[in-house]
């Protein structure tokens, strides 16, 4: 028998036999490489990336996050009367408000002339 | 060697039209003078700066519009329009307008996206080493601030025009059934 031969049973091991223990670490890490670039990936596709204030840089704007007050909406079930709608428009009323009343991405905040980049007069 | 002369022509003709496209496409562009240049660079960190506040400040707005707006869709229109169908009662139109405004929402939330992609590609871009490129971004990235603005006003007309359809509906309601 050679040195570094492995025989078990009568039967002679092969390379990746010998080294299966190694080769298991190996593929381990390997297959968490890919699933954490994977998951990377559908982090920045799936628009998750743009809700996580907790990005670097993002910090100063975390704190001013609007508190998570629970909105409990309008109940699923129940009858349809002069009721329920009244209380459903009172609901909506405010909720759309809230919404419409924030002129959000507008403005001039990106002019040329409000970023200093426009071109000089002569 | 007839093929071979073939297969060069054509791709020399396909290298030369894209050459061509490009050069007509930097014509359409009114070139940058050297003084528009300097600026950029001069105040190349301060624009920056300016950028990245708005960046951070964006972020934080789409978080707080994102959540009323998903709010609008799944706790109120979402559960009306739930309640007219168990009732059996006309909810077509409740259906149509949410739908639209589903679609709007992912709109938003695509515009938005690209919006945040292109402003970080802005910030990456070094305005001493490459002012006419950074410029190109902030032209791009702004476009992009505009579009997402526009789905945000298209989104306001649908909950407004929501809102207008239960009004509706409450009259009619109303007269009918005394």
């Amino acid at each position: 028998m050679n040195e570094g031969e492995h025989i078990i049973g009568g039967e002679k091991l092969s390379l990746l036999q010998q080294h299966r223990f190694l080769l298991l670490i190996l593929g381990s890490v390997v297959i968490a490489i890919l699933l954490t670039a994977v998951s990377l990936k559908l982090y920045a596709s799936s628009g998750a990336a743009q809700l996580d204030l907790s990005r670097p840089g993002y910090e100063q704007v975390a704190d001013k996050k609007a508190p998570s007050t629970v909105f409990e909406g309008f109940p699923t079930v129940g009858p349809i009367n002069k009721q329920t709608l009244k209380e459903f428009q009172a609901l909506y009323t405010k909720r759309a408000d809230q919404a419409t009343k924030v002129d959000s991405f507008g403005g001039d905040v990106m002019n040329d002339a409000t970023l200093s980049i426009d071109a000089p007069t002569e | 060697m007839k093929r071979f002369l073939i297969m060069i022509s054509i791709a020399v003709a396909l290298v030369g039209s894209v050459g061509l496209g490009g050069v007509v496409f930097a014509q359409e562009q009114a070139p940058m003078t050297e003084a528009h240049i300097a600026r950029i660079r001069a105040n190349c960190n301060d624009t920056k700066s300016t950028l990245q506040q708005l960046h951070a400040t964006d972020a934080g707005l789409r978080v707080n519009r994102g959540q009323i707006y998903e709010s609008i869709a799944t706790k109120l229109m979402a559960p009306l329009n739930g309640r007219l169908v168990l009732n059996r009662l006309d909810s077509e139109p409740f259906l149509n307008i949410a739908d639209e405004y589903e679609q709007q929402l992912q709109a938003f939330r695509l515009q938005y996206q690209q919006y945040d992609e292109a402003m970080s590609a802005t910030l990456r871009i070094n305005c001493v080493n490459q002012p006419v490129a950074f410029y190109d971004s902030v032209v791009d990235t702004r476009t992009k601030r505009q579009l997402t603005h526009e789905a945000t006003i298209k989104l306001h007309s649908i909950i407004e025009k929501y809102g207008l359809e239960v009004k509706n509906f409450s009259d009619k309601f109303e007269t009918s059934k005394p």
